[in-house]
């Protein structure tokens, strides 16, 4: 016995540090990998998700449910209280509602004059939200849609209200909406009614920083912030939020869209944009692509010849 | 010998990476899709360390690398890096648990303490010199001293509920009795 247990140890002490090893290299090879080849590395991500997300989905739902249930209980003890902010909030809308019916009408008119032809293509598909990013490092969703439903990456991910985020690796089933709020997301934006440029730069709070804009001080609380659509990431023209201010005299955005509550993501089709191959990429205006610009270079050569 | 002792460690074994799974599907229900500005501990790194200071044969180092690299790849982090780090602490944990059986539970506390320290800077500081997007290392921290302060509970609760306790002298011998 004693004999047996000596000659156990002595075989299994090399094996053991022999797996390790290659537990380690195995592991820090695929770090690697990702840090010098990240596509490859997140569509394997993507299809780990879309394996194993789905088979929690049949308990997702209702756990998530009986959580928002308990948690939505202390709100049940002053619904009287909630039931009249409600019907006063009504009454507010009603008019809002009178004043909208009055300018669509008049919107149809005017755009009849014009004979304006919106884009017919920006139609939308609407996914529920199955998982969040799990750690509170990083700020995304998964919902349901995916390559089966036509999800490409890069499209734009809207609730009703506003802008959330942007789709950012696609498996079969599910997809990845990187948010708005998360440290890794950049958009570029237009400010109403001053009409400037300027990037949102998510942080990791719940509200993102307002940055490289054009001339601060023209910029007033409460202004309007939409896409841009420059460089073609996003259609423009979609609503992202307000203005805020904070103490310090940074800017940052309060989001149209309620993040406490994402369940449905529309996620718009546009095969405007510029095609997004794999997500590690630059994203550009044609002109700063290579051929692109030399092509234009040669354009111009021979237009100034001519 | 074998043949009695083989079942009970695979159940535990499956155990553990069930409550891995769990935490796992916990964390990742939709829940806070705001960003909250704090960092809860990561119940399945004490879990793990509990498990492995007190019978390292009930998680293998197999097992902790597949479940912490999914983990990666679930919750949107760089994919093997943390994991790495969690086998390096965890195979100094392993290396230690003999001495460690002696000591008091303080002891076992600040062992894990320093080992996890250690490898949260290390993952710091290799995300930083690859320059990787990252949230401030102020979240990381919280996360760390979380972690360390429901160690005890967690230490606690699977000794008492899935009785991971350290092996007593006695347990060796009543093992070679029964044979």
């Amino acid at each position: 016995m004693a004999k047996d247990r000596s000659n156990s140890s002595d075989y299994t002490g090399p094996l053991k540090r022999l797996v390790f090893g290659l537990v380690l290299i195995g592991l820090l090879g695929l770090f690697l990998v990702w840090r010098i080849d990240s596509p490859r590395v997140e569509k394997f991500r993507a299809q780990v998700v879309d394996t194993v997300v789905p088979n929690f989905e049949w308990a997702m739902a209702p756990v998530t449910g009986m959580v928002n249930l308990l948690r939505d209980y202390h709100s049940y003890q002053r619904i009287y209280q909630q039931n009249q902010e409600l019907r006063r909030e009504l009454q507010q809308m009603r008019a809002w509602k009178e004043a909208a019916l009055q300018l669509e009408q008049e919107n149809a008119r005017l755009l009849d004059l014009n004979n304006v032809q919106l884009d017919p293509r920006l139609t939308y598909i609407t996914g529920v939200v199955m998982t969040d990013s799990g750690s509170p490092f990083r700020q995304s969703v998964v919902i349901n849609v995916g390559a089966r439903d036509g999800i490409v990456d890069g499209w734009a991910a809207m609730d009703g209200l506003g802008l959330v985020g942007r789709i950012s690796g696609v498996g079969q089933r599910t997809s990845r909406v990187v948010l708005l709020t998360d440290s890794a997301s950049r958009v570029p934006v237009i400010i109403q009614p001053s009409g400037q440029k300027a990037l949102v730069i998510g942080d990791n709070s719940a509200a993102p920083l307002l940055d490289f804009i054009e001339a601060p001080d023209r910029l007033r609380p409460g202004d309007r912030v939409l896409t841009s659509g420059d460089g073609g990431v996003f259609p423009p023209r979609l609503a992202i939020g307000q203005v805020l201010q904070n103490p310090g005299g940074r800017y940052r955005i309060r989001l149209a869209a309620d993040h406490e509550r994402l369940e449905f993501l529309r996620v718009l089709r546009d095969y405007a944009n510029e095609p997004i191959t794999d997500p590690g990429r630059l994203i550009a205006p044609r002109v700063l692509i290579p051929e692109a610009a030399e092509e234009q270079g040669t354009e111009a050569a021979e237009a100034s010849n001519g | 010998m074998a043949e009695r002792r083989h079942p009970g460690i695979w159940a535990m074994r499956l155990i553990y990476a069930a409550l891995c799974l769990a935490l796992i599907f916990l964390n990742l229900l939709p829940l806070d899709t705001m960003p909250r500005g704090w960092a809860g501990p990561d119940f399945m790194l004490a879990l793990t360390c509990a498990w492995v200071v007190r019978r390292p044969d009930f998680v293998p180092l197999v097992l902790i690398a597949l479940v912490f690299l999914l983990a990666d790849l679930l919750y949107q982090m760089p994919p093997g890096l943390w994991a790495a780090f969690v086998v390096i602490g965890t195979e100094a944990m392993r290396r230690r648990a003999p001495l460690l059986r002696d000591l008091t539970f303080l002891a076992e506390w600040f062992t894990v303490a320093v080992i996890l320290t250690v490898i949260t800077i290390g993952n710091q500081i290799v995300l930083a010199v690859l320059l990787i997007d990252r949230p401030s290392p102020g979240l990381y921290l919280m996360q760390l001293v979380m972690t360390l302060a429901c160690y005890p509970v967690v230490a606690y609760a699977s000794q008492i509920v899935f009785g991971v306790r350290k092996q007593a002298p006695g347990d060796v011998e009543a093992m070679v009795n029964r044979k």
